[in-house]
C-alpha cells in the first residue's frame, strides 16, 4: 500500500468518522436517558440538510418571495404613504434573489430540527413512555415518523437531487500528493469542536447535568428535584439537532434526497452497538474505527462489499458482546 | 351446554360462507384491477399475518421478516430463470431457504433482548440487501430480476385465466391462516405468551426459551416464503423494493391496524390496507384534491394511520371485535375476555 493511499484512507475514515459521531453520539444520548431508540434519527439528518437548503439556496425561499415582492413593489407604487413605507422592502425581496447563504440556512436548520425533535417526541414518544413494551411501541412510531417525514418532504420538495453550496470554495488540500476537498477538511474539524461543546454542555451546564443525572437515574434524579419530564424532551431536542448539523454537512458533500439519512442512520447504529450504546465516549471512538473499517475495506476489497463487512462485524459483535463492545453490564 | 354448540356451528357456518364468497368473486368481478390488487392483498396478508407470530405472540421485533419474502421471492425467481427448474420445484426451495435464513438470523437473535433483537435483525435484513444488490449478473442489481417465468401447468398458463391466481393465492392464505390459529392456540402458542408476559416465570417452570423463540422464527419464515415465490411468478419479477422501507412500513400497519396477537386481524386487513392504499395511489381525486404527486401521500396516510392506532386503540380493529363481542356476550353469559395486548 502505497503512502498515498495510506492518506486517503486516513482522511476518507476521518470524515465519515466525523459524520458517524454526529449522528451516533444523538442515538446514544437518546439511550442512555430517555432509554428509546429513534429510528426517526435518519430523517432528522435529511430534515436538517433540506432546511439548510431553504433558506440557503436561490431555489428555496427566496424564489418562494420573488412573486410577493413583487406584487409588494407594484402595489406600493400607486398607494400614498404606506406605499412609500412598503417599497424598500419589497425592493429588499426582490434584492435577495440569490438565498439568504449558509450563515443564515445553518441557524435556521439547527432551529428546524430541534422543533421537529421536540414535535416527535411530544408525538412519537410521549404517550408511551412508562408503559410495559415502550422500547418496542417507540421502534414502530418512530419508523412511521421517519415514514411520513420522507415522504412529506418528497411532496414539498420533489424527488429532484439538491446540493448545497460549499461553505469554503477553492482548490482542494494537498497533503503528500493526496487531494482532500476543503469541504471535508472543514468536516474533519468542525466535527470534533461540536462534540467538545456538547462534552462541555453535558459536563458544566446545569441543564447537562440534569441530561447525565436522569441518563444514570431518573427515580433520584427525581428526588433531588429535577424535572424528569422536561429533560426528555430537552434530549430529543439536543440529539435532533446533532442530526441536523450532520445533515448540513451531508448536504455539502452529496446530494441531497428525500432518502439520504437511510443509509447514515444504518451505520449510525453499527457504531452505538460497536460502542456501547449509552456510551458516548464508545460511542465517538467507535464512530472513527467504524469510519475506518468501512474505508479501509472500501479500498482494499470493494466498494460494494464494505457495507456487508461492516454488518457483518455488527452481527459477529453481537452474537459475542450482546451489549455492545465497550458497553457495561447494564440492561 | 347447548351454547357452546351453538357458537361452533355460527363458526362453521362463518367460514362455509367466507369460502363460497370467495369462490365466487372472480365470477362477479370483472375489473383486471381489482382482481390484481386482491391477489397482492392476500400475498401480503399472509406477510403480515405471520409477521404477527414473532411480533404479537413471541414480543419480539423481526425487521428481517420481509427479508424471508424476499428470499423466497429471488430463490425461485432465480432458479427458474438462471437454472431453467420449474416454479413447482422452486417455490417450495424458497420457503426452505426462507427457513433457513430465519435460523441463521434468529441464532444471534434469541440471545438478545428488545432493541438490540431489533438492530440485529435490521443489519440482517440490509446484509441480505446489499448481498443481492452486489451481484448483479444473477440478481439483476438495482433493476431486479427480470423475466421470470409465469406460473403454468402444462399449457395452462395462469396468467391467462382471471381464477388460476386467484384460487391459488386464496388456497394458499387459507392453509397459512389455519396453521397460524392452530399453532398459536396449541400448547406452543401458549408457551409463546408465557415467554411474552412474564418471562422469568415461564423460563422458571420450565419453557426452554431459546428453542421456543428459534421455532417461532422458524414456523413465521415459511409461508412468507412459499408467498414469495407465488409473488415472484405473479408479478414476473423479483425487485430489491422488497426490502425497502416503505413496503415495511406497510406491512407493519397491517400488523397493527389488524391487531397484535390475533392472526384474523392481520390477514383481514392485510387484503384492505393493500386495497386503500393502491387505490389512493391510482385514484384521481387524491391529485385533485391536494395538486400533488399521490405516490408519497399513501405512505404518510399509513404512517399517521400506524401511530394513531398505537396510541388510541393498540388491541387494532380485530381486539375490538372482540372486546365488542365479548360484552354482547357477558351480557347474556360469560365473563368478557382479555383484550390482546402488545408487549
Amino acid at each position: 500500500m502505497t503512502l498515498e493511499a495510506l492518506v486517503a484512507i486516513i482522511a476518507g475514515a476521518l470524515v465519515s468518522g466525523s459524520l458517524y459521531a454526529l449522528m451516533a453520539s444523538g442515538l446514544s444520548l437518546v439511550w442512555g436517558t430517555v432509554r428509546m431508540f429513534n429510528f426517526a434519527h435518519g430523517a432528522l439528518v435529511m430534515v436538517g440538510a433540506y432546511s439548510a437548503w431553504y433558506v440557503s439556496n436561490r431555489g428555496g425561499i427566496a424564489k418562494a418571495l420573488q412573486p410577493i415582492g413583487k406584487s409588494i413593489v407594484a402595489s406600493s407604487e400607486d398607494s400614498g404613504a404606506l406605499g412609500s413605507l412598503l417599497l424598500p422592502l419589497g425592493e429588499w425581496i426582490l434584492s435577495i434573489k440569490g438565498g439568504f447563504g449558509l450563515a443564515l440556512g445553518v441557524p435556521f436548520a439547527i432551529l428546524c430540527c430541534g422543533l421537529v425533535g421536540y414535535i416527535m417526541y411530544v408525538l412519537l414518544v410521549k404517550p408511551f413512555v412508562g408503559k410495559p413494551g415502550a422500547d418496542l411501541i417507540v421502534i414502530i412510531t418512530t419508523i412511521a415518523g421517519a415514514s411520513f417525514m420522507q415522504n412529506g418532504v418528497q411532496v414539498i420538495f420533489g424527488p429532484r437531487y439538491k446540493q448545497l453550496d460549499r461553505i469554503l470554495k477553492g482548490p482542494p488540500l494537498q497533503i503528500l500528493e493526496t487531494a482532500i476537498g476543503l469541504q471535508e477538511v472543514l468536516i474533519i474539524i468542525l466535527t470534533p469542536l461540536t462534540l467538545f461543546l456538547l462534552h462541555l454542555f453535558l459536563k458544566h451546564s446545569k441543564l447537562g447535568l440534569a441530561i447525565r443525572a436522569v441518563a444514570q437515574n431518573d427515580d433520584f434524579a427525581h428526588l433531588v428535584g429535577i424535572n424528569v419530564s422536561q429533560i426528555y424532551p430537552l434530549t430529543f431536542v439536543v440529539s435532533s439537532i446533532l442530526a441536523g448539523l450532520c445533515g448540513v454537512m451531508l448536504g455539502g458533500l452529496f446530494f441531497i434526497l428525500p432518502t439520504m439519512g437511510a443509509q447514515e442512520l444504518l451505520f449510525a447504529f453499527v457504531v452505538v452497538v460497536f460502542g456501547g450504546l449509552g456510551s458516548l465516549p464508545g460511542t465517538i471512538v467507535g464512530a472513527y474505527v467504524i469510519g475506518f473499517i468501512r474505508e479501509s475495506s472500501a479500498y482494499i476489497i470493494d466498494l460494494y462489499w464494505a457495507p456487508v463487512v461492516l454488518f457483518a462485524t455488527l452481527i459477529i459483535v453481537l452474537i459475542f458482546r450482546p451489549r455492545g463492545l465497550m458497553g457495561g453490564e447494564d440492561s | 351446554m347447548t351454547w357452546i354448540n351453538e357458537r361452533l356451528n355460527i363458526r362453521y357456518a362463518i367460514w362455509a360462507l367466507g369460502i363460497v364468497i370467495f369462490l365466487a368473486i372472480p365470477h362477479v368481478v370483472d375489473d383486471k384491477l381489482l382482481m390484481h390488487l386482491a391477489i397482492l392483498g392476500m400475498l401480503y396478508a399472509i406477510v403480515a399475518s405471520n409477521w404477527d407470530l414473532t411480533l404479537g405472540y413471541a414480543g419480539v421485533f423481526n425487521f428481517a421478516h420481509l427479508a424471508f419474502f424476499g428470499i423466497g421471492a429471488y430463490t425461485s425467481g432465480i432458479l427458474a430463470v438462471k437454472l431453467d427448474i420449474s416454479p413447482w420445484l422452486g417455490i417450495p426451495c424458497g420457503a426452505l431457504s426462507a427457513a433457513l435464513a430465519s435460523v441463521i438470523v434468529s441464532i444471534p437473535a434469541i440471545r438478545l433482548r428488545g432493541i438490540y433483537v431489533a438492530l440485529l435483525t435490521f443489519a440482517c435484513s440490509q446484509l441480505v440487501l446489499l448481498l443481492l444488490l452486489s451481484q448483479p449478473l444473477i440478481t439483476g442489481g438495482q433493476q431486479g430480476l427480470t423475466g421470470v417465468p409465469q406460473l403454468q401447468i402444462g399449457d395452462f398458463r395462469f396468467r391467462e385465466s382471471r381464477f388460476a391466481h386467484f384460487y391459488l393465492v386464496g388456497l394458499l392464505l387459507l392453509c397459512s391462516t389455519i396453521f397460524l390459529r392452530r399453532l398459536v392456540t396449541s400448547d406452543f402458542g401458549l408457551s409463546l405468551i408465557a415467554l411474552r408476559d412474564f418471562e422469568e416465570y415461564a423460563v422458571a417452570r420450565g419453557i426452554p426459551l431459546a428453542r421456543q423463540r428459534l421455532l417461532a422464527f422458524l414456523l413465521s419464515s415459511i409461508f412468507p416464503g412459499l408467498a414469495g415465490g407465488v409473488y415472484a411468478h405473479f408479478l414476473i419479477v423479483a425487485s430489491p423494493d422488497i426490502f425497502g422501507f416503505s413496503l415495511t412500513t406497510l406491512l407493519l400497519s397491517m400488523v397493527l391496524v389488524g391487531g397484535v396477537a390475533t392472526i384474523y386481524g392481520p390477514v383481514i386487513v392485510g387484503v384492505v390496507m393493500t386495497y386503500v392504499s393502491e387505490l389512493m395511489a391510482s385514484s384521481a381525486w387524491m391529485s385533485d384534491v391536494f395538486g400533488i404527486s399521490r405516490g408519497p401521500v399513501r405512505f404518510m396516510f399509513v404512517a399517521v394511520l400506524i401511530v394513531l392506532t398505537m396510541r388510541f386503540f393498540p388491541q387494532g380493529v380485530w381486539g375490538l371485535v372482540k372486546q365488542f363481542s365479548a360484552r354482547v356476550r357477558s351480557s347474556q353469559k360469560d365473563a368478557p375476555e382479555e383484550p390482546a395486548q402488545m408487549r
